[in-house]
């Protein structure tokens, strides 16, 4: 919204202020500046739009001359003469049939109207902010809708169809050919305005072409209503169309100035079009005056929420200069009725008028007090400490952290076979990569891999994020290992990094989706839980992008891994006070048997006494057969009460080589 | 007589031990003087033919002949024994240039980093950090924090809407919401996290960011305790004394709003490019609690009264390192990451 310093000067006459100044205060005390410039002879004072949606008034230069009048205690002046306005009934007639929508609806009918060029100042003033002069019954109403601010609109009563103004929903299959040239399909949903024959406007967006102001009008109908907030605001976003009015009506505008404007305009329209004449008096129809209660204010609380003190008086005087009226109804308590302009809906609480006192005072004259809080412990947050724990382990093993968007989208569909109708959609997405949430990290670190195979041939990157299903997000910590010259050396890598972070967790060989490497897939079990998986990325993904290399992937659940690491309880074992004694034992297997079956039969054989056991090495060749392999373990065991002797060693060595015979393993022994 | 050819031991064995070139060569000058069968041992034993009184002389002087030449023998072998560790060793010789082998550290995200940093300063004011959901609900993220449906105030923010009915939470403002209603006043909390704007990117705008939400609710908060406490605090954040105005500013859910600017730490106010030569940089919306939504989440506010504000992790991020484009938070690219 653009301002100019001389149409403010005009309203808040005596001001002193350099526009270079102004700018700085008006910053300061009411709404941000985004630049001043000049333009001809007057200044132009630029604030930034969003600091004004809650302000129906300052869209307009009276209400801005107010605050500037309030902030550097100069007089305001009205521009409006009530007195101007006709009595009398009116020629015309207006029916709301949805006062929900439609607040007050107030006319004039002028005769002898001549539209021409307007005057020099007044497109001046228009140019200056930035709107174009039309002609001179058009620019007076945009003048009033930048002043008061009331948009009003000019129809030509004799192109109208019957002397009623009908204020309705639209009716299917209507539509208006607008002003702007465009044709609006209209619904049920739309306010109109309409005469006899159809809608001659679409309320409080734009006029239609038809009833416009033209070099034959002779007689015209000026509008000047209000209209509900949101339905403007529906209205207009669903036709795509913002225009100068709707966006001051979206404020929730003052019913109180539809008369006001109507006044105004009888004042300048006589000076811009000689000769004009009122017809009758106004139609002027209004859903009934919402109430507003007076609000209490006892200058405690204002003295509180601000943490300054501020006399009695000081509050009044700056709540009179904004227009609220005051009565003192108490000691060091004042009633405060809110003016119509601010009581659409920006001020109806106590905490309302502390703000109007604070940036008024100034929030630089309120010195920095320190707060006084309670002593409490915060309540804990588990999850934190323990995040920040893997990610330091993680790049300390070589891996770099990548934020990735928690969007997905079809071609991650193909690529990972997923299905997209069990992922959340999104409604409104902005690009075609962005239609779905995430429901794996793994895809993203693919894409990852795509972005930097260019530049290195071998790296490590991990995410910590959410994976977002229908029923909930479930934070994950997801790494891949990418190598050019890839091999199953990667894999177990990944798994020395697995253990690095879940020490003693181990992998259980599982049954691959439809991404991972069908034999090399693995579930990661942790503490007796399975937290996630280890795989190796299915290599068609990859060649597919003309990729050589493999991919290694983790990806654990961290709020499960999180639970189990709190739960983990750590308590001190005795250091054994007497030797342990140690043999080796060599099992020849089928080759896909997992040592780790091995590892546990011998460990569940050598029973209390066993110590420690360690692998030795697998071994596949001669003598043994190309589907077998001899696995080697060294078993340590030992007595908490004694040195074991050589035979008790020995019957321990021969009941595991029992047992593991009687299970099925041959021993080379 | 024998004490002269003690003498003659002593001068001539140290002159073999002084032209020795080797280990093995002194060994055999020793062996030949000191061993079992040497010199030495054949004169003492002609000591048994001696008077005793004259026998006690020579055997003082032999016992000085023999400690010096051990003495000597000791010294030279040592010196011998030196050297030869010296040869090996400098045969050892390594380019301490050469690469090491392994894999070194990786790198947290400069938002993790920035993040943990403000974590660790709010935790140590006493605040308990929080992390919500990214899909909330339109209560959480509109309607109890005073936005409802017909408030302009949601054409701020382009949403995105789910197919669920929910949405991409555009401001980590409903995790006041969840904490007020998880734990009662007083209450001191932060929470960081994603947000989303459904908009455009380019090198200033994203659709995907990070914030950190902050809330204090106590007995008595004031515009004051709020000037003082984000003064300290980005105090702490930039690591030097800062300067802070506050501004009138809206947000529906606090009341009074502000903006809040810090003067510029590149001219000190004097008005440089970063400022747009005004001075002052915008820095977090904040303000006091609106009463609507205290009382939304179940608490008195005529009994209780707090402020609430925004800091924008991902704007603090590219302050701190200068990242002039934002996409390459989220670009996955390592020649990035691997700066941090």
């Amino acid at each position: 919204m653009k301002f100019s310093y001389d149409w403010l000067r005009d309203l808040a006459p005596g001001l002193a202020a350099a526009p270079a100044e102004l700018e700085h205060l008006i910053t300061l005390r009411t709404a941000e500046c985004e630049g001043i410039e000049r333009a001809g002879s007057d200044w132009v004072i630029e604030i930034d739009n969003k600091s004004l949606t809650h302000r129906p008034d300052l869209w307009g230069h009276y209400g801005m001359a107010r605050e500037v009048a309030a902030i550097t205690g100069v007089k305001l002046l009205d521009p409006v003469k009530p007195e101007l306005l006709p009595a009398g009934e009116s020629p015309m007639r207006v029916e709301i049939a949805d006062p929900a929508r439609c607040f007050r609806y107030s006319a004039l009918l002028f005769e002898n109207v001549k539209a021409g060029p307007s005057p020099q100042w007044l497109r001046t003033r228009l140019e200056n902010i930035g709107a174009n002069s039309i002609n001179s019954v058009v620019d007076v109403t945009n003048y009033i809708m930048a002043e008061l601010p009331q948009p009003m609109h000019a129809f030509d009563a004799d192109k109208l169809a019957g002397d009623t103004i009908f204020v309705r929903l639209a009716r299917a299959g209507e539509s208006l050919a607008a002003l702007n040239g465009e044709t609006y399909e209209l619904t049920e949903t739309d306010l109109v305005i309409a005469d006899a024959s159809g809608p001659i406007a679409l309320a409080g967006v734009i006029g239609g072409m038809a009833s416009a102001i033209s070099e034959e009008t002779t007689r015209v109908v000026l509008e000047s209503a209000n209209f509900e907030a949101s339905g403007v605001r529906f209205t207009s976003s669903r036709h795509r169309l913002r225009t100068d009015a709707s966006v001051r009506f979206e404020k929730a505008l003052d019913p109180e100035n539809t008369v006001r404007g109507l006044a105004r305009a009888i004042e300048l329209l006589r000076q811009v079009c000689p000769g004009i004449r009122l017809a009758g008096g106004v139609a002027d129809t209004r859903a009934p005056v919402r109430s507003i209660e007076p609000i209490h204010l006892p200058i405690r609380f204002i003295v509180r929420k601000l943490g300054k003190e501020i006399s009695q008086a000081e509050v009044t005087r700056i709540l009179s200069a904004l227009g609220f009226g005051i009565s003192e109804t108490g000691d060091a308590e004042l009633t405060v009725t809110v003016p119509t302009w601010r009581a659409t809906k920006d001020i109806s609480l106590k905490d309302d008028l502390a703000e109007e006192v604070g940036r008024m005072v100034g929030y630089d004259s309120i010195a920095p007090v320190a707060p006084r809080v309670a002593s409490i412990v915060p309540p804990p947050n588990t999850l934190r400490p323990y995040l920040r724990r893997l990610r330091a382990q993680l790049a300390a093993q070589g891996f770099n952290e990548v934020y990735n968007y928690s969007f997905t989208n079809e071609t991650d569909a193909q690529r990972f076979g997923l299905d997209l109708g069990e992922h959340i959609a999104v409604r409104n997405p902005i690009a075609s990569e962005l239609t779905h949430l995430r429901r794996s990290l793994v895809p993203g670190l693919f894409r990852n891999i795509l972005t930097n195979v260019r530049y290195f041939p071998e790296f490590r990157l991990f995410e910590v994020g959410n994976e977002i299903h229908p029923k909930g997000e479930i934070m994950h910590v997801a790494g891949v290992l990418y190598s050019a010259q890839g091999n199953e050396h990667d894999f177990f890598e990944m798994k020395r990094v697995v253990e690095c972070l879940f020490p003693g967790a181990r992998l259980v060989a599982a049954e691959a989706r439809t991404y991972e490497h069908p034999a090399r897939t693995a579930e990661i079990h942790w503490r007796d839980s399975a937290i996630g998986r280890l795989f190796e990325l299915h290599p068609a993904i990859l060649q597919i992008e003309g990729l050589e290399g493999r991919a290694m992937v983790f990806d654990v659940d961290a709020i499960v891994a999180q639970r189990l690491a709190a739960a983990a309880e750590i308590r001190y074992k005795p250091l054994r006070k007497f030797p342990t004694s140690g043999f080796d034992l060599s099992v020849v297997c089928d080759l896909r048997t997992p040592v780790d079956n091995i590892c546990d039969a011998l460990r569940k054989l050598a029973g209390a006494s066993l110590a420690a056991i360690e692998f030795v090495r697998q071994y596949v060749g001669p003598p043994f057969g190309p589907d077998q392999k001899s696995v080697s373990y060294r078993i340590e065991v030992g007595a908490l009460d004694h040195t074991m002797t050589a035979e008790e060693v020995t019957a321990i060595r021969n009941r595991v080589i029992e047992g593991m015979r009687a299970l099925g393993f041959e021993l080379r022994v | 007589m024998a004490d002269s050819r003690l003498e003659e031991l002593r001068r001539s064995t140290l002159a073999a031990f002084a032209s020795a070139g080797s280990l093995e060569e002194l060994e055999k000058v020793r062996v030949e003087a000191l061993g079992r069968k040497g010199a030495l041992a054949q004169i003492s034993k002609e000591f048994g033919r001696i008077a005793a009184d004259e026998r006690a002389l020579l055997g003082k002087l032999l016992n000085s002949v023999k400690q010096d030449l051990e003495s000597e023998y000791e010294s030279k072998k040592r010196r011998f024994e030196q050297a030869e560790l010296a040869e090996r060793l400098a045969g050892e010789w390594i380019d301490v240039t050469l690469p090491a082998p392994g894999t070194r550290p990786g790198s947290l995200h400069p938002v993790t980093q920035l993040q943990n940093e403000i974590e660790d300063l709010f935790t140590s004011l006493g605040f308990a950090v929080l992390y919500g959901p990214e899909v909330e609900s339109e209560q959480h993220n509109f309607d109890a924090l005073n936005i409802p449906a017909t408030h302009p105030a949601r054409d701020m923010q382009d949403t995105f809407w789910l197919s669920n009915g929910d949405l991409l939470r555009t401001h980590t403002s409903p995790v006041q919401v969840r904490g007020m209603r998880a734990f009662k006043p007083p209450l001191r909390m932060i929470a960081p996290g994603r947000v989303f704007r459904n908009e455009e990117v380019d090198a200033s705008h994203e659709h995907t960011f990070y914030q950190v939400e902050g809330m204090m609710v106590d007995r008595d908060v004031s515009v004051a305790n709020l000037i003082y406490f984000m003064k300290t605090l980005l105090g702490g954040i930039f690591g030097r004394e800062v300067t802070v105005r506050l501004r009138p500013g809206y947000f529906p859910f606090v009341e009074p709003g502000f903006e809040l600017d810090i003067r510029c730490l590149i001219c000190d106010g004097a008005g440089c490019p970063v400022c747009k030569h005004s001075g002052w940089v915008e820095l977090c919306p904040c303000g006091l609690v609106h009463p609507k939504v205290l009382r939304m989440s179940d608490i008195d506010p005529e009994e209780w009264g707090g402020f609430a504000f925004g800091l924008g992790l991902t704007r603090l991020a590219m302050m701190r390192y200068g990242i002039d484009d934002i996409r390459l938070l989220q670009g996955g690219d390592l020649r990035f990451l691997t700066q941090f």
